[in-house]
Protein backbone atom coordinates (compact mmCIF):
# COMPACT_ATOMS: atom_id res chain seq x y z
CA UNK A 1 0.00 0.00 0.00
CA UNK A 2 1.80 3.06 -1.54
CA UNK A 3 1.80 6.54 -0.21
CA UNK A 4 -0.15 8.29 2.75
CA UNK A 5 -2.96 5.79 3.44
CA UNK A 6 -5.78 7.98 4.24
CA UNK A 7 -5.71 8.88 0.72
CA UNK A 8 -6.98 6.01 -0.17
CA UNK A 9 -10.13 6.63 1.55
CA UNK A 10 -12.99 7.77 -0.30
CA UNK A 11 -14.29 10.16 2.06
CA UNK A 12 -13.64 14.11 0.93
CA UNK A 13 -11.72 16.01 3.27
CA UNK A 14 -14.95 17.49 4.58
CA UNK A 15 -15.62 14.40 5.96
CA UNK A 16 -12.61 13.04 6.82
CA UNK A 17 -12.49 11.80 11.01
CA UNK A 18 -9.10 11.11 11.03
CA UNK A 19 -5.63 13.21 10.82
CA UNK A 20 -2.91 10.12 11.42
CA UNK A 21 -2.46 6.53 10.51
CA UNK A 22 0.00 5.31 13.42
CA UNK A 23 0.59 1.34 12.36
CA UNK A 24 -0.71 -1.54 10.52
CA UNK A 25 -0.04 -4.97 12.19
CA UNK A 26 -0.34 -7.00 9.73
CA UNK A 27 -2.98 -7.25 7.59
CA UNK A 28 -5.65 -7.13 10.15
CA UNK A 29 -5.30 -4.07 12.62
CA UNK A 30 -4.57 -0.28 12.57
CA UNK A 31 -4.36 2.28 14.70
CA UNK A 32 -5.26 5.81 13.70
CA UNK A 33 -5.09 9.21 15.23
CA UNK A 34 -8.03 12.28 15.61
CA UNK A 35 -7.39 15.34 16.98
CA UNK A 36 -10.59 16.90 18.62
CA UNK A 37 -9.98 20.81 17.72
CA UNK A 38 -12.79 23.49 18.95
CA UNK A 39 -13.36 24.93 14.97
CA UNK A 40 -15.18 22.23 13.89
CA UNK A 41 -18.05 23.61 12.48
CA UNK A 42 -20.77 20.85 13.98
CA UNK A 43 -19.29 21.63 17.71
CA UNK A 44 -20.97 24.98 17.62
CA UNK A 45 -24.37 23.64 17.35
CA UNK A 46 -23.29 20.56 19.90
CA UNK A 47 -23.59 22.16 22.04
CA UNK A 48 -23.71 25.94 22.43
CA UNK A 49 -21.52 26.66 24.93
CA UNK A 50 -20.37 23.02 25.56
CA UNK A 51 -19.13 21.72 22.74
CA UNK A 52 -18.71 17.58 22.44
CA UNK A 53 -17.74 15.12 19.68
CA UNK A 54 -20.50 13.41 18.79
CA UNK A 55 -20.84 9.93 19.37
CA UNK A 56 -21.89 9.14 15.34
CA UNK A 57 -18.94 10.69 14.17
CA UNK A 58 -16.41 8.67 16.88
CA UNK A 59 -18.45 5.55 15.09
CA UNK A 60 -17.20 7.12 12.01
CA UNK A 61 -14.29 7.80 13.09
CA UNK A 62 -13.70 4.28 14.00
CA UNK A 63 -15.43 3.07 10.77
CA UNK A 64 -13.16 5.01 8.73
CA UNK A 65 -10.01 3.38 10.47
CA UNK A 66 -11.57 -0.12 10.15
CA UNK A 67 -11.72 1.55 5.89
CA UNK A 68 -8.23 1.51 5.97
CA UNK A 69 -7.73 -2.20 6.17
CA UNK A 70 -9.82 -2.77 3.04
CA UNK A 71 -8.20 -3.17 -0.28
CA UNK A 72 -7.45 0.99 -1.44
CA UNK A 73 -10.28 1.94 -3.45
CA UNK A 74 -12.63 0.19 -2.03
CA UNK A 75 -16.19 2.18 -1.64
CA UNK A 76 -17.55 0.30 1.85
CA UNK A 77 -20.67 1.35 3.33
CA UNK A 78 -21.56 0.71 7.39
CA UNK A 79 -23.88 -2.53 7.37
CA UNK A 80 -23.98 -2.85 11.23
CA UNK A 81 -23.13 -1.35 14.39
CA UNK A 82 -22.98 -3.75 17.01
CA UNK A 83 -22.58 -3.28 20.93
CA UNK A 84 -21.39 0.23 20.56
CA UNK A 85 -20.88 2.10 23.79
CA UNK A 86 -19.49 5.58 24.14
CA UNK A 87 -17.99 5.79 28.04
CA UNK A 88 -17.37 9.20 28.53
CA UNK A 89 -17.93 12.71 26.35
CA UNK A 90 -14.86 13.92 23.51
CA UNK A 91 -14.08 16.90 23.54
CA UNK A 92 -11.80 19.93 22.02
CA UNK A 93 -8.25 19.20 22.90
CA UNK A 94 -8.77 15.62 23.42
CA UNK A 95 -6.73 13.02 21.03
CA UNK A 96 -8.80 10.39 20.16
CA UNK A 97 -6.98 7.10 19.26
CA UNK A 98 -8.50 4.89 17.14
CA UNK A 99 -7.93 1.25 16.78
CA UNK A 100 -9.70 -1.35 14.56
CA UNK A 101 -9.02 -5.10 14.05
CA UNK A 102 -10.68 -7.29 11.32
CA UNK A 103 -12.51 -10.79 12.91
CA UNK A 104 -13.77 -11.75 10.15
CA UNK A 105 -15.15 -11.64 6.73
CA UNK A 106 -17.35 -13.17 4.31
CA UNK A 107 -16.90 -11.91 0.64
CA UNK A 108 -17.67 -8.38 -0.01
CA UNK A 109 -18.39 -8.32 4.10
CA UNK A 110 -15.70 -7.32 6.73
CA UNK A 111 -16.64 -7.75 10.85
CA UNK A 112 -14.41 -5.26 13.00
CA UNK A 113 -13.62 -5.02 16.44
CA UNK A 114 -13.44 -1.36 17.02
CA UNK A 115 -12.62 1.08 19.84
CA UNK A 116 -11.47 4.56 20.83
CA UNK A 117 -9.33 5.81 23.26
CA UNK A 118 -8.13 9.22 24.97
CA UNK A 119 -5.27 9.47 26.89
CA UNK A 120 -5.46 5.61 27.28
CA UNK A 121 -8.77 5.75 28.66
CA UNK A 122 -11.56 4.10 27.17
CA UNK A 123 -13.89 6.21 25.58
CA UNK A 124 -15.94 4.19 22.73
CA UNK A 125 -15.76 0.84 21.21
CA UNK A 126 -18.05 -1.96 19.30
CA UNK A 127 -18.24 -3.95 16.74
CA UNK A 128 -18.53 -2.64 12.49
CA UNK A 129 -19.72 -4.39 9.48
CA UNK A 130 -18.57 -2.64 6.44
CA UNK A 131 -19.98 -3.71 3.23
CA UNK A 132 -17.50 -3.51 0.00
CA UNK A 133 -19.61 -2.50 -2.93
CA UNK A 134 -16.95 -1.16 -5.14
CA UNK A 135 -13.25 -2.60 -5.21
CA UNK A 136 -11.21 -2.35 -8.65
CA UNK A 137 -8.23 -4.73 -7.50
CA UNK A 138 -11.45 -7.38 -7.39
CA UNK B 1 -22.64 -30.90 16.76
CA UNK B 2 -26.88 -29.82 15.29
CA UNK B 3 -27.87 -29.12 19.00
CA UNK B 4 -24.23 -27.09 18.96
CA UNK B 5 -24.92 -25.37 14.97
CA UNK B 6 -29.23 -24.54 16.11
CA UNK B 7 -27.28 -22.69 19.49
CA UNK B 8 -25.57 -20.37 17.21
CA UNK B 9 -28.47 -19.78 15.10
CA UNK B 10 -30.36 -19.41 18.28
CA UNK B 11 -28.18 -16.90 19.77
CA UNK B 12 -25.92 -15.42 17.51
CA UNK B 13 -29.27 -15.12 14.87
CA UNK B 14 -31.73 -13.90 17.92
CA UNK B 15 -33.84 -16.87 16.27
CA UNK B 16 -34.68 -17.79 20.30
CA UNK B 17 -37.00 -20.28 20.54
CA UNK B 18 -37.54 -20.53 17.05
CA UNK B 19 -34.91 -22.35 16.15
CA UNK B 20 -36.39 -25.20 17.13
CA UNK B 21 -38.95 -25.30 14.49
CA UNK B 22 -36.42 -25.58 12.12
CA UNK B 23 -35.67 -28.60 9.61
CA UNK B 24 -32.06 -30.26 9.68
CA UNK B 25 -32.64 -29.40 5.64
CA UNK B 26 -35.06 -25.97 6.18
CA UNK B 27 -33.29 -23.87 3.46
CA UNK B 28 -31.78 -20.70 5.48
CA UNK B 29 -31.04 -18.19 3.15
CA UNK B 30 -32.52 -17.69 -0.52
CA UNK B 31 -36.46 -17.38 -1.90
CA UNK B 32 -38.69 -19.82 0.48
CA UNK B 33 -36.42 -19.69 3.01
CA UNK B 34 -36.12 -18.18 7.04
CA UNK B 35 -34.95 -15.35 4.87
CA UNK B 36 -31.49 -14.96 6.57
CA UNK B 37 -29.59 -12.31 4.83
CA UNK B 38 -25.75 -11.39 3.98
CA UNK B 39 -24.88 -9.93 7.80
CA UNK B 40 -26.39 -13.07 8.94
CA UNK B 41 -24.27 -15.14 7.10
CA UNK B 42 -20.98 -13.41 8.25
CA UNK B 43 -22.09 -13.62 11.96
CA UNK B 44 -23.31 -17.52 11.16
CA UNK B 45 -19.51 -17.87 10.10
CA UNK B 46 -17.86 -16.52 13.25
CA UNK B 47 -20.07 -18.24 15.12
CA UNK B 48 -18.77 -21.44 13.13
CA UNK B 49 -15.06 -20.16 13.42
CA UNK B 50 -15.43 -19.45 17.33
CA UNK B 51 -17.50 -22.60 17.84
CA UNK B 52 -15.64 -25.60 15.81
CA UNK B 53 -12.69 -23.67 14.32
CA UNK B 54 -13.70 -23.95 10.64
CA UNK B 55 -13.19 -20.90 8.83
CA UNK B 56 -14.81 -19.14 5.56
CA UNK B 57 -14.30 -16.30 3.75
CA UNK B 58 -15.30 -17.38 0.70
CA UNK B 59 -19.00 -16.21 -0.93
CA UNK B 60 -19.47 -18.96 -3.15
CA UNK B 61 -18.30 -21.91 -0.58
CA UNK B 62 -20.70 -19.92 2.19
CA UNK B 63 -23.72 -20.23 -0.06
CA UNK B 64 -23.14 -23.85 -0.35
CA UNK B 65 -22.00 -24.54 3.09
CA UNK B 66 -24.45 -22.35 5.12
CA UNK B 67 -27.73 -23.56 2.91
CA UNK B 68 -29.38 -25.63 6.11
CA UNK B 69 -28.29 -26.99 8.91
CA UNK B 70 -27.65 -30.30 7.28
CA UNK B 71 -24.83 -28.57 5.18
CA UNK B 72 -23.30 -26.68 7.56
CA UNK B 73 -22.24 -30.63 9.98
CA UNK B 74 -21.36 -32.19 6.79
CA UNK B 75 -18.96 -28.63 6.18
CA UNK B 76 -17.59 -28.54 9.87
CA UNK B 77 -17.11 -32.50 9.82
CA UNK B 78 -15.25 -32.73 6.36
CA UNK B 79 -12.90 -30.35 7.86
CA UNK B 80 -11.94 -32.62 10.09
CA UNK B 81 -13.69 -30.48 13.44
CA UNK B 82 -16.60 -30.74 15.64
Amino acid sequence: MGGDPLSHLPHGLSFRFLDRVMEFSGENSVVALKNVTADEPFLAGHFPGNPVFPGVFIIEAMAQTAGLLLPPGSMAFLAQVREARFRRPVVPGDQLRLFARRQARLGDIHRFAVRATVEGDLVAEGELDLACRWNPSG
Amino acid sequence: MKKKIRQILSVRLKLAAAVEKIGDDTPLFGPDSLGLDSIDALELVLGLQKEFGVVIEDRAVAVKVLASIDTIASYVESQGKG
